[in-house]
């Protein structure tokens, strides 16, 4: 079976049926990269509890449908903008940067584009230097062009090498300079906006699959956890060969976020022995050459 | 009991435990870290190194020898390492070179590492709860811990650590058991359990077991062993019950109950199964081997 990374999913706001669609669909591993709520947060505390969520009990979660979960550290654009409390979130991110299954700082960059959120970003890339961190890019959904050209511009300013930085949401009008500048392009295919999977087909088509990475950004909106394996099953419907698809859908993000070394694909391919206490000698049920671990009948708690 | 001037010898056990199995440059990395959280109470440092021990050090089980395991007791009865990682290790030996001689300084830094804990790092810390100084005052930390649905979490609590049998009140303590339970989690690795066996967690015990029957499941075979103390009439109808069941598991289970309880009729009832009997007597079937196996069929299945 084809095996999916899905690396820009914000799987606190999916659902258990979620998770086991997406294990049904081939996906093995996810990335839920820091974000916004949907609306700002108040106070610190409401941070520090949702980077614990991510690296607690979503991890959890996701195991016990056999996926694997990382995350980025990092604050939003949209949320930079209250300076108060900007300022005390930055206080906590070192202490979840450096955490077991954190791929990147991200996802950082832009919104309106104020001096806030200039800061902030500018502030994040240096904390991504000292960790040696890869940065996942927000790029912003209003004047996005420009807005893509300056996210570039300042994470060079600051010294940061194309290939640790990877810019999602492209679209036609943005990947040809990201892919020229040297970055990871991320397309994140939402139904209905945004970008499509027949409109990722042709960006397939054009650009090839080198430093190409397709995600779903699923999150609390309208948006679609399987958006990678359909985008996959649209390519090869389309003759994209499957090479192409593999590394569009899959290698291209471990690639760039194993380059944090907290992300390889022996995580899911041959786990480290879970609980040797309760195995008998020479079982060997939660190992196995290429099957994916589904780790996830042991662990189901009910609630 | 102040586990304050514990901590240098446990600290060294630790070193010398896990030298043998880690690459010299980690275990170098690990003793620099140590000795500058030794020597500054700067939380950060603590922070940082405590995260970052996972880039030095891997989850594989720690080999402990038996000499190893007696040596561990005499640090701190019920102290069971060989149930450790290397990496929680490693993370054991730097909250423990944490200076301990301001409480509230102390306490305010740990809260925070309990508060913004991976996965992995809470089940590092919540092992450690034996090993770690002010003891009396972890107590509701140690019950928050097991409020979590995280298993690993769970665990590290609750299997092969004596805290929870030496500081919980009788409350705590059936709270715990029962929803180990529920979890399904290998009853056998909890400490001291037949020691706080009480007649007030048999009756919720035999309750949570027919509420299973009563939805058409099967009955976890370990629970019978906290019931076997307080067996009367009407529990050994539900014993009974037990060994009708098709699941070989939960028929062992209610027989060695049987085989264990003080309750006359409860032998009596035993030696109708000669077979299994036989076995019990042989040291064949026992709690450890009847969870194990249980636990196995719940991998598979």
């Amino acid at each position: 079976m084809e095996m999916y990374i899905d690396p820009h999913l914000h799987a606190v706001s999916r659902t258990t049926d979620d998770y086991e669609a997406m294990r049904k669909a081939g996906v093995v591993a996810i990335i839920e990269p820091a974000f916004w709520l949907g609306q700002p947060r108040t106070e610190v505390g409401s941070f520090k509890d949702y980077f614990s969520t991510l690296v607690g009990w979503e991890r959890f979660r996701a195991k016990q449908f056999g996926i694997v979960h990382y995350c980025t550290i990092g604050l939003n654009s949209k949320e930079a903008n209250n300076e108060a409390l900007a300022e005390e979130v930055m206080e906590l991110l070192p202490l979840y940067a450096t955490k077991e299954g954190v791929v990147a700082i991200g996802e950082i960059g832009y919104d309106d584009q104020t001096a806030a959120e200039d800061k902030y970003y500018r502030l994040q890339l240096e904390l991504a230097k000292e960790v040696e961190l890869p940065v996942l890019i927000h790029t912003p959904h209003r004047d996005k062009k420009k807005g893509t050209t300056r996210s570039m511009d300042v994470s060079e300013e600051h010294g940061l090498p194309p290939q640790m930085v990877i810019v999602d949401h492209n679209n036609e009008e943005t990947v040809k300079e990201v892919l020229d500048r040297g970055y990871w392009a991320a397309f994140t295919i939402y139904p209905h906006t945004k970008m499509g999977s027949d409109r990722m087909v042709e960006i397939v088509k054009k650009y090839g699959p080198e430093r190409i990475i397709v995600d779903s950004a699923a999150d609390w909106g309208i948006s679609d956890p399987l958006a990678v394996p359909k985008t996959a099953a649209l390519m090869r419907k389309n003759g994209i060969p499957e090479e192409h698809i593999r590394m569009t859908c899959y290698q291209n993000a471990l690639t760039a976020y194993s380059q944090s070394g907290q992300m390889e694909e022996s995580d899911w391919l041959a786990p480290e022995p879970v609980d040797q206490r309760l195995k008998h000698a020479g079982n060997s049920v939660l190992r196995g050459g290429q099957t994916p671990r589904v780790e996830g009948s042991s662990e189901a708690v009910e609630n | 009991m102040s586990a304050s001037n514990l901590s240098p010898q446990v600290i060294d056990y630790l070193i010398d435990l896990l030298s043998t199995q880690a690459e010299a440059d980690s275990m170098n990395w690990l003793k620099n870290q140590s000795g500058e959280i030794k020597g500054s109470a700067k939380a950060m440092k603590l922070y940082i190194a405590f995260g970052k021990a996972s880039r030095h050090f891997d989850k594989v089980p720690l080999q402990v020898s038996e000499a190893q395991t007696k040596e561990a007791e005499q640090h701190r009865k019920g102290f069971t390492p060989s149930a450790w990682d290397k990496l929680q290790t490693a993370r054991a030996i730097l909250i423990l070179s944490y200076p301990q001689t301001d409480e509230g300084l102390w306490f305010k830094t740990m809260n925070q590492l309990f508060e913004t804990g991976d996965m992995q790092e809470l089940k590092s810390l919540y092992a450690a709860l034996p090993i770690l100084p002010f003891q009396d005052k972890l107590l509701e930390r140690a019950i928050e811990g097991l409020r979590t649905n995280m298993t690993l979490v769970f665990d590290a609590v609750s299997l092969d650590n004596p805290y929870p049998s030496e500081y919980f009140d009788e409350r705590a303590w059936n709270q715990m058991l029962l929803k180990a339970v529920f979890m399904q989690r290998p009853l056998f690795l909890i400490q001291n359990a037949d020691q706080r066996a009480n007649e007030n967690l048999a009756s919720i015990l035999i309750d949570f077991a027919h509420e299973r029957w009563a939805a058409g499941r099967n009955v976890m075979p370990e629970l019978w062993r906290y019931v076997a103390p307080f067996f009367n009439d009407s529990r050994l109808e539900d014993i009974e019950k037990a060994v009708d069941s098709d699941d070989i598991m939960e028929k062992q289970g209610a027989l060695l109950a049987c085989h264990q309880s003080p309750f006359p009729k409860a032998k009596a009832y035993l030696s109708k199964f000669p077979e299994i009997q036989r076995d019990i007597k042989a040291g064949k079937i026992t709690w450890e081997s009847i969870g194990k196996t249980f636990a196995e069929t719940l991998i598979k299945n």
